[in-house]
């Protein structure tokens, strides 16, 4: 058969029927809008969004030579870093004590997915409150445990509330890491440990030698997939500091929200989602690439 | 064989469980403690227990927050978007998993590629685009954005069921003169129901979680679903904490009832890739 034959085949064309409404769908309300973001940041706009002049690179030039632009790419690194690296060490800790047997690790499971089955804005709001320094239980409990005589303000100073942020941030996508490695530490099969084992190897020799070869195409995938997500967390940030103080705990994609909706740049705030667009892409596709080529084996 | 429960590490497993779990409910304990204290006792020397414990808030909440109309909100968008999400994407689904055309493996990519665009680039256009058609403050265009954003996951995961279903009993039916649709309707759906209620629950419990797309779409505070609704409650004057942290709490239990319903397959779902080889 012909390219020809094959794209007129009735059995095409009633594919193409039926995936025309979702495709149509997905043209005019994910990538129409992502093409008239482009168009956004090298035209000037009118306070509600509007397209007027040709600007060119005008506003790329503006926002790279902007300090302020820098210091939020390079807070927006530190956060995804370190939050993905804090997910997965814990994860993996987590994973490991789930993976041990003892009566009621069942329910054990249970509890720590709650995190990361709770809904984000509702737990960011929680948090608010547990991190309330008059009358937050945190920094209460910190003291009377005597493990911190005087915590900071958390949420009112820079830093602290960036660590704040970072933390509820990594606290929420903890669970998922913990269950995915546990999945792959379950498809480990027994007998690697129990051969191992009459080698005489410590428990440290396994996890180095058996756990994490045996995962190490898991832990690649879900570290791409939190990083794609915490690059992204723009509600954690918004519900905790707004990007406050002073813009101090703003990343990219808060940074890029309030352009847009607060000071009503839209040309600005359109140069830093193509920037966000860039990553993410970059990231996407990695992810991508892993994927299907673990499908491929 | 018995499982061997016990092993030199169990007190050690036990302890370090034990302290994780404490960092990783602690929110939660707050909330519960807090909600069933009265509000003198919120705004004094703070202390885990309550004094008085009343459940007083878990009442009062729902007259003073209008819990219901939230609820409401939130009801009306996610069922929307599931409902969108089952025209669209079962189509899709099926003409990826089953009909032989070019361009195939291209449109599983192209469906796959949406759940990499981050909402808040979309927003800022979508934003103008339902200001035009109209659309700003109205529960369509929470819908039909929660609707983009879920899609790739409902066709990921239908896909993958309707591909596991034999060939063979689909085409028994197509030579008992079974139409298309019938067999779509009659035979694959009830077989791949199991991938349907995860994909709808999931899609379900993102449009409840989402809060961007309504933060920036809708208006009026009558429209609002919950998680814009409880936020608008932070911060404003002296947050009642006692009557938030209620609303927090029922805002929780149908997510968590739903998560743990399908939470078995929503994490092989999203490690499949990797769990397989």
């Amino acid at each position: 058969m012909s390219f020809k034959q094959r794209l007129l085949h009735p059995e095409a064309r009633l594919a193409y029927l039926m995936m025309l409404p979702a495709s149509l769908f997905i043209l005019l309300f994910m990538f129409y809008p992502v093409l008239h973001v482009v168009m956004m940041s090298i035209h000037d706009t009118t306070r509600l969004g509007h397209l007027r002049d040709f600007a060119g690179l005008r506003y790329y030039n503006e926002t790279f030579s902007d300090p302020v632009f820098w210091r939020t790419i390079g807070r927006t690194v530190v956060w995804t870093v370190v939050a993905v690296l804090v997910k997965t060490i814990v994860g993996m800790i987590i994973a490991l004590l789930l993976n041990q047997p003892y009566r009621g690790r069942r329910f054990s499971r249970m509890l720590f997915i709650i995190p990361w089955a709770s809904s984000v804005p509702i737990s960011a709001i929680i948090w608010r409150w547990v991190l309330n320094h008059e009358f937050g239980l945190m920094n209460h409990t910190l003291k009377s445990l005597g493990i911190w005589a005087r915590p900071p303000v958390w949420l009112g100073e820079p830093l602290p509330a960036f660590i704040s942020n970072l933390w509820v941030d990594t606290w929420i996508g903890i669970p998922f890491m913990a269950l995915v490695f546990l999945a792959g530490m379950q498809g480990i099969s027994a007998d690697l440990y129990e051969s191992a084992e009459i080698d005489g190897a410590g428990a440290l020799t396994k996890f180095s030698r058996i756990t994490l070869p045996g995962i190490r195409h898991i832990i690649i995938i879900a570290t791409l997939l939190s990083a794609l997500w915490t690059f992204n967390d723009f509600n954690v940030v918004w519900i905790m500091t707004k990007g406050g103080p002073a813009g101090l705990t703003d990343i990219l994609i808060t940074a890029l929200y309030k352009s847009a909706f607060e000071w009503l740049r839209f040309s600005r705030a359109a140069v830093l989602a193509v920037v966000t667009f860039v990553v993410l892409m970059a990231l996407a596709l990695s992810y991508a690439r892993l994927y299907f080529k673990g499908e491929n084996d | 064989m018995a499982a061997r429960w016990k092993t030199k590490y169990t007190p050690l497993v036990l302890f370090l469980t034990a302290v994780l779990l404490v960092i990783m409910l602690f929110p939660f304990a707050v909330m519960l403690v807090t909600m069933i204290k009265p509000s003198f006792e919120i705004y004094a020397t703070p202390r885990w227990w309550p004094i008085n414990p009343t459940l007083h808030n878990l009442v009062a909440v729902w007259g003073e927050y209008r819990l219901a109309g939230f609820f409401t909100s939130s009801a009306i968008i996610a069922f929307g978007t599931l409902l969108a999400n089952v025209l669209l994407c079962i189509p899709a689904a099926y003409a990826v998993a089953r009909l032989r055309f070019p361009g195939r493996k291209f449109s599983l990519y192209f469906f796959l590629s949406i759940q990499m665009f981050s909402p808040v680039i979309v927003v800022i256009s979508l934003f103008r685009i339902f200001v035009e058609l109209g659309l700003i403050n109205t529960y369509l265009a929470v819908i039909l954005a929660n609707t983009v954003f879920t899609m790739s996951f409902t066709i990921w995961m239908m896909t993958g069921y309707f591909r596991a279903i034999p060939l063979a009993i689909e085409e028994c039916a197509r030579v008992d003169g079974a139409s298309r649709l019938t067999t779509i309707t009659r035979i694959m759906l009830p077989i791949a129901a199991p991938g349907l209620v995860t994909a709808m629950t999931y899609t379900f419990i993102w449009s409840w979680n989402e809060f961007l797309f309504p933060l920036t779409l809708l208006r009026s505070q009558a429209r609002f679903p919950i998680t814009v609704g409880l936020y608008n409650f932070v911060g404003r004057f002296q947050t009642q904490w006692e009557l938030l942290t209620a609303a927090a709490f029922f805002a929780l239990l149908p997510i968590l009832l739903l998560f743990f319903l399908i939470e078995r397959r929503l994490v092989e779902g999203l490690a499949a890739g990797a769990v397989k080889s």
